[in-house]
């Protein structure tokens, strides 16, 4: 690991592009940012345009490691993450068994190490082995490494419960991530309650399961003081909530993923029930999807998340009302993003979506993290190189991840990562670029 | 695709109608008059002619003989042959055929595996006394043992022709002719 | 027949598989009620047998409990002379252990022509569809979602008894929510061009009725006014333990179908249901019983349509 030096790109700092097209990695970190930089002694790779920006942030992906490794375990999540421009990947704790203790955070922190692609960043579950009962050893977890606090795949148990993390952690600890949804709306449902339930006969989950959980934290984040996060928000109904929320000053901040951006009821619908399209949250109405990109746009939706849900084909590969909930997305989440968005909102810059996949999501962690999503000098070198040309098929049997199947496969997409560094090393590299 | 291509006229309305009447007197000799005389006409325009027969024989004899249209679809021995199944039309008879002596009505006897499905089909609806066959033209190129009893004109074709009987209830002219296929 | 002669004439029939009955057009109903017709006549016969699928197989393949539907396919395909097998599956195939692609790839192997399927999750049979190279799928009820020859056969006897659809009014009354008879019937009805109604309990109705392009009226007697059609849907007893309506009674009293409801129909309005009836539920027995009930000809009927859709997409070449 030595020098590198990137010249001739757009460079996206984390927030803006800057007028710089050149800059210098020293060992881990960034050392430089300017023009007509000191190459001496380094390697140096040309851009002819392409964007270089800080490698992306996913604050919510599920390794089924410990557990059920036959789906994913951390290294393929890792390699799968490098492959898809991220460069820092949050662990969901919702594994068996679930990490609610310090020694399970440190598995996953040494397992994310030894994989040596994406960081792996873990989670820990705000109770104990996830049952909802009991409040986990939270400050051990954080002081073990844990960024988020989350029961996610299930909101949290009760209210109590809740109300009493939110005082515990406060704001000098990890953020409480909340999977919002009300239990006895969601039971037995299958997909959103609309065009696509009343067409299939599916069972539906009302829109009101999120608001209702949705209302529930703000409510408890407004009397504790305390922070919550809530995690792949789907309705325009959750948008508004914590719209209102955040004029009040409240700190609730929040996520949506790369599929409720650019997916909606339609294509669940048209695909034939296909199993691909089944996820939780579910894919909602047209006008949702509208709401969530308004979100985005006016801040008040923080981060684009994948939600990274990796099933073998074995078991995704059932009639729709069989098949497990969950979209797998790593290695095409950008592309699928950005196509979707020059296709639909060519008037959004890219910049917009580049900030809530790198310094807006790290803001989000705890305080030692907050330099990543950044380029600036002193900053680790994560770094991910766009290629806003390149056209290329999503081919699922090319993937590091388990999982092989997705929504997308066999869809053309323009707009992809090409190359990804983590910590001033190169851990991807797309083959067919050069 | 193929077109067909109208080569020659073999008979006109008068010719065809001369050959009509014939028939019907071929059948009621056959028959030896008209008791337990059942016409059957085998679709599409063996229907047609059929009802003409009938009422040739009623204006000669005064009697109505009972007249019947037979589909002959579902016995087809080509139906695992083809991509497309083709469209299925009634089969209706008068009363039952046991014990009754069947004329099949037909407008061109060639292969004469239409009249086999169409012997399958009557076996399934009574047992007849017998069955005679009455076609208009008789084109040849057997592959099954069958033989026109009553026929209107033997007439040698070569397998790329095709004979086509045109009646007024249906073609609205009655004429028959002979064409060619021409792949285009 | 509103469709005319020569625009059936026309139909070059290309279905194989049958999800739903939203892959045909008016003028192919109407086709196949004509072809209907005709198969009707051979179970009329004294040898009520045709030799059209000979030689091939029919497996149906039912993975929840259905006499009824299962024995009218069985003598529809055995009418038109096919061999046929019947395997039942008792339990989801997750509790039996083999994946439905493993069944799909079995049954291919056995050398199965047709498969007629009924399983409890939607989208079962468009799955299985998908999975096998050779046979072609009929779809005999997937979950809550379709149940196209049921819909198919109440169509035909509607048409056998009222001529021409084109303009009528039918009512469905009961839970369409769980419905897949509905779902497939009100597709049919509005194809062939009739005025369709949804009434019972708001309860038991998708939140989006608009998607399936009719209208609904609470009030059962608003729904039936002038129908030429009244269709009774099954209430099952274990959406009253769901707390979907509070009781049998009080559900018959608003939504049952009896004597007096029917005046509100038009004088010959036929009353219809899929089977099996709960009486006292959602028909009386008087109406069950009465001169505007077809409820045993639809069963006649499905196995006539069976046969016709038997016929058209399973016989032939692959």
């Amino acid at each position: 690991m030595g020098k590198i030096l990137f010249k001739d790109f757009k460079i996206f700092n984390g927030t803006e592009f800057i007028d710089a097209h050149e800059l210098l990695v020293d060992g881990e970190r960034i050392s430089a940012v300017g023009s007509g930089l000191d190459g001496t002694d380094a390697e140096v790779i040309e851009g002819y345009g392409k964007i270089l920006s800080p490698g992306f942030v996913d604050l919510h992906a599920h390794f089924r490691d410990p557990g059920g490794e036959w789906n994913e375990d951390i290294a393929s999540g890792a390699k799968a993450g490098a492959a898809g421009g991220f460069t820092t990947l949050v662990a969901m704790p919702n594994t068996k068994p679930a990490i609610s203790e310090p020694s399970l955070v440190e598995y996953v922190l040494s397992h994310g190490k030894a994989a040596g692609a994406s960081r792996i960043l873990p989670s820990g579950c705000v109770s104990k082995n996830r049952e909802g009962k009991e409040m986990a050893e939270l400050l051990k977890m954080a002081d073990a490494g844990a960024v988020f606090f989350t029961d996610d795949g299930a909101p949290i148990a009760t209210s109590s419960l809740f109300r009493l993390a939110l005082m515990y952690t406060g704001k000098d600890q990890p953020r409480i991530m909340e999977h919002p949804e009300e239990i006895s709306l969601f039971k037995g449902g299958q997909v959103h309650e609309g065009r696509v339930s009343a067409l299939s006969g599916l069972k539906g989950i009302p829109a009101a399961s999120e608001e209702i959980d949705v209302a529930r934290g703000i409510a408890l984040a407004r009397e504790t003081g305390g922070r919550v996060h809530f995690t792949h928000l789907s309705s325009a109904g959750a948008v508004g909530l914590i719209r209102q929320a955040k004029k009040e000053g409240l700190d609730i901040t929040c996520d949506t993923t790369f599929h409720h951006l650019t997916l909606n009821e339609n294509a669940v619908i048209n695909s034939g029930y296909n199993s691909r399209y089944k996820v939780n949250p579910p894919l909602r109405s047209k006008e949702d999807q509208a709401a969530l990109w308004e979100g985005l746009l006016d801040d008040t939706i923080d981060a684009i998340v994948t939600d990274h849900a990796p099933w073998h084909m074995d078991e995704k590969d059932e009639p729709f009302q069989e098949a497990p909930f969950g979209i797998a997305s790593l290695e095409c989440a950008a592309a699928v993003l950005i196509d979707f968005k020059n296709k639909n909102y060519p008037d959004v810059p890219i910049g917009l979506i580049l900030k809530k996949m790198t310094s807006s999501p790290a803001s989000l962690l705890p305080e030692k993290w907050h330099s990543l999503g950044r380029i600036e000098e002193g900053a680790f070198a994560d770094l991910t190189v766009i290629d806003m040309e390149r056209t290329r098929i999503v081919d699922c049997n090319e993937w590091y991840s388990k999982a092989r199947c997705c929504p997308w496969e066999g869809i053309a997409l323009s707009g992809w990562p090409v190359m990804t560094f983590a910590e001033g090393r190169k851990i991807w590299q797309d083959n067919e670029e050069l | 695709m193929t077109v067909l291509r109208e080569k020659a006229k073999l008979m006109n309305s008068d010719d065809l109608n001369r050959v009509i009447k014939r028939i019907a007197h071929e059948m009621v000799e056959q028959n030896k008059g008209t008791e337990n005389m059942i016409l059957v006409g085998i679709h599409r325009r063996g229907v047609y002619l059929a009802r003409r027969l009938q009422k040739i024989i009623e204006e000669v004899e005064g009697t109505k003989v009972p007249c019947g249209e037979l589909d002959i679809t579902l016995y087809r021995d080509d139906l695992t042959m083809l991509f497309e199944q083709p469209m299925v039309h009634s089969t209706r008879m008068p009363q039952d055929i046991s014990g009754k002596n069947i004329f099949l009505v037909d407008d061109v006897l060639y292969t004469g595996r239409t009249v086999r499905a169409a012997l399958e089909a009557l076996v399934d609806l009574g047992r007849p006394s017998s069955v005679k066959l009455a076609v208009i033209i008789d084109r040849g190129h057997r592959e099954l043992p069958i033989h026109a009893d009553m026929c209107g004109k033997n007439v040698p074709t070569s397998k790329n022709e095709v004979i086509e009987v045109k009646v007024t209830e249906l073609d609205g002219k009655d004429e028959v002719v002979i064409c060619e296929r021409d792949a285009q | 027949m509103n469709a005319t002669p020569s625009e059936i004439g026309q139909i070059v029939w290309r279905h194989r598989n049958v999800i739903d009955v939203d892959c045909f057009t008016r003028e192919e109903l109407y086709f196949l009620l004509d072809q209907a017709r005709h198969m009707e006549n051979v179970m009329d016969r004294p040898i009520k047998k045709v030799p059209v699928l000979r030689g091939k197989m029919a497996v149906n393949l039912f993975f929840e409990n259905s006499t009824r539907t299962r024995v009218s396919f069985e003598l529809a395909e055995k009418m038109l002379s096919a061999d046929v097998v019947n395997w039942s599956v008792s339990g989801s195939s997750h509790a039996k252990g083999e994946t439905m692609r493993d069944t799909a790839w079995t049954l291919e192997a056995m050398g199965a022509d047709i498969v007629v399927m009924r399983h409890g999750a939607v989208g079962a049979a468009q799955y299985l569809a998908s999975k096998l190279k050779r046979a072609i799928v009929l779809n005999a009820g997937d979950g809550t979602h379709a149940h196209p020859t049921q819909a198919l056969l109440d169509l035909y006897t509607a048409w056998k008894h009222l001529g021409s659809l084109e303009g009528k009014k039918i009512a469905l009354v009961g839970d369409v929510l769980h419905s897949r008879v509905a779902r497939s019937d009100v597709i049919a009805f509005k194809t062939i061009g009739c005025d369709v109604v949804l009434s019972g309990p708001p309860t038991m109705m998708p939140r989006e009725i608009a998607s399936l392009g009719c209208r609904y009226e609470k009030d059962p007697r608003k729904a039936v006014q002038d129908a030429d059609m009244v269709y009774l849907l099954r209430i099952q007893k274990e959406r009253q333990q769901d707390g979907l309506f509070p009781s049998v009674d009080e559900y018959h009293r608003w939504w049952g179908a009896d004597g007096e409801l029917m005046k509100y129909a038009r004088p010959g309005a036929l009353a219809m249901h899929p089977g099996p009836i709960n009486r006292g539920v959602e028909i009386a027995s008087e109406v069950a019983d009465g001169h505007q009930s077809v409820i045993l000809e639809q069963v006649r009927s499905g196995v006539a349509i069976r046969m016709a859709l038997l016929y058209l997409c399973g016989g032939g070449a692959r």
